[in-house]
């Protein structure tokens, strides 16, 4: 079931703006406390208030004011901004006025111009910092993986349709597949202490939470998708991608806090898209539906999630009734390298016989903090009371507390 | 606020479905949500007064119980609720900085809840019974006068 073009293009377009509005609020609610304010400052101070009150109420003005039109377009299209109903078997429920287009290119226009502020913004906070720029590129933040990201058929990033494409931890191709076969390059390993999965390549296999070529531990996010792909397919973008590479000195980059630098290229992407599509009058045509006819059997949806590739497989019974379904989101295949990340910049931080003090922790916080994770979406467990054990112990190992709910007897 | 299919999560949203049923005023606009942070300011701005409905899970408490406070009292909880966004107190504080055109008062009521996480389109019995107890006062909330601004 092939929908029309309109309608593919409006998704598409639905989804640029969604990036859009989820590239900003992780970009300034989240990562830009950190570095604005400094990843020691005092916690009451390191969040977007503390933000505005450095950069000027009227970025903080910006923020708003571009995520909202992210979010209305979203709305014009799919009902609601969030939960949207416009997704049909075949299509989406309904086409669009020229007027809304016309709407949605103004925003769109005002989009791309606040993607490149926030590359300056980025540019001058971060990177014109010799010491952010170390601690960004330095070793407690650097894990060398496999990438994985959708490409299109020019190898480009592409958060909509395309192939998936892996490389190495030196930056070469090993496989370029449909999403319909991911059974035949991913698995899932299983620990006994969490209820998420830990997903790796199968052609390379499980070796532990190990980093480097030998361990099939790989990485999906805004810096694995321009990792995994040639560059991007809109002008501006592409000419940051290059800037990125040159300034880190080649591909891939394996620094973990470069994630927050790739997510900004990507705002402008999806932003630069965001203004194609809408000055592409096809999707004002009224054919945005094809009606199925046919009685669903099995099928794999992939697409490119703000956080990084979101697979979801469903198998029907013959009245078309859900029977089984599979999902891996792009917390669960970044899961094994959270857990090393995490390890890392806690075994770089934190000396022996100093003080931890709470800046400490935030550096830790900020290795996990950098992938936008959603551990919600990524554990799946049948709803009920979650049995869950915390067990907290000394240097020595030795037990000091145990913490438990709901534990079978 | 809330989420109908997860139990008494859903109980500020039938809240407000029967009140949607009750209410004849052009004057209040009934609107159910499962929002946060950042998302509710502009769901916000432009009105009088805004009554938020939702569960609260307060220690001790028992279910069905409601509690009806200012946005002042969420201050103290001034962390992270989401790892995508920021929590409603500071949202709140970051639209009154900028200027937008917030409510002039804000109340939330809040009905305690006993089971949040089993999926279902009921809420369990206290919660179920204090439904019907928490749209009486809403509507006598809805009557009284505005109290600050305008």
């Amino acid at each position: 079931m092939d929908p029309p073009p309109a309608a593919k293009k409006l998704r598409e377009l639905f989804y640029s703006a969604h990036f859009v509005h989820s590239h900003i609020a992780h970009f300034y609610a989240l990562a830009a406390p950190d570095f604005v304010l400094g990843p020691a400052s005092d916690p009451a101070q390191r969040n977007i208030l503390g933000v505005v009150a450095k950069v000027g109420l009227q970025i903080g003005g910006e923020v708003i004011k571009h995520r909202a039109y992210a979010q209305s377009i979203q709305t014009v299209i799919g009902g609601k901004a969030t939960h949207p109903v416009f997704g049909l078997p075949g299509g989406v429920s309904r086409p669009i006025s020229e007027e809304e287009r016309q709407d949605f290119e103004a925003k769109a226009k005002s989009c791309v111009e606040f993607a490149k502020f926030s590359l300056k913004l980025f540019n001058d906070v971060v990177l014109a910092n010799k010491d952010y720029l170390s601690l960004i590129t330095g070793p407690i933040y650097t894990m060398k993986s496999y990438y994985m990201g959708m490409v299109d058929a020019n190898n480009k990033v592409n958060f909509y349709d395309g192939d998936l494409r892996v490389v190495d931890p030196d930056g070469k191709e090993v496989v370029k597949f449909k999403p319909a076969q991911y059974l035949d390059f991913i698995a899932e390993h299983t620990e006994p202490w969490t209820y998420m999965k830990f997903p790796f390549l199968k052609q390379v296999g499980w070796k532990g939470f190990t980093e480097g070529k030998e361990s099939g531990v790989y990485r999906v996010s805004p810096l694995a998708r321009l990792n995994a792909a040639d560059g991007m397919a809109t002008p501006l973008a592409q000419a940051e991608y290059e800037k990125m590479y040159t300034t880190l000195g080649g591909k891939p980059v394996h620094a973990t806090l470069v994630l927050h630098w790739a997510r900004l290229i990507e705002l402008l992407y999806a932003a630069e898209r965001l203004l194609e599509l809408s000055q592409d009058k096809e999707i004002t045509t009224q054919e945005v539906r094809t009606i199925p006819t046919a009685t669903p059997d099995e099928g794999v949806g992939v697409v490119e999630a703000p956080r990084g590739v979101l697979i979801h497989h469903y198998q029907t019974d013959k009245n078309g009734i859900v029977q089984k379904v599979n999902l891996i989101v792009a917390t669960a295949h970044n899961y094994p390298a959270m857990q090393m990340s995490i390890k890392k910049a806690a075994q770089g931080v934190i000396k022996k016989g100093q003080a931890v003090s709470e800046g400490l922790l935030n550096m830790v916080e900020m290795a996990f903090r950098a992938y936008d994770p959603c551990m919600a979406c990524a554990t799946h467990t049948l709803p009920g009371q979650m049995p869950l054990e915390v067990i907290i112990r000394d240097n020595r190992g030795e037990i000091v507390r145990t913490l438990s709910r709901n534990l079978p007897a | 606020m809330g989420n109908p299919i997860l139990s008494d999560d859903g109980a500020g949203i039938r809240v407000a479905r029967l009140l949607e049923e009750t209410l004849n005023r052009p004057d209040v606009t009934v609107a159910e949500s499962s929002l946060a942070g950042m998302d509710l300011l502009e769901l916000l701005s432009g009105y009088d007064r805004v009554i938020i409905i939702d569960a609260i899970e307060a220690a001790g408490a028992r279910p069905g119980r409601v509690y009806r406070f200012g946005p002042e009292a969420l201050t103290r909880t001034r962390h992270a609720s989401s790892p995508h966004d920021v929590n409603f107190a500071t949202a709140l504080e970051l639209g009154k900085r900028l200027g937008m055109a917030l409510p002039a008062e804000i109340v939330i009521f809040g009905i305690q809840v006993s089971d949040v996480s089993t999926f279902s389109e009921q809420c369990t019995p206290e919660v179920e019974r204090a439904i019907p107890r928490c749209v009486k006062r809403v509507l006598n909330e809805i009557d009284r006068p505005l109290t600050q601004g305008k």
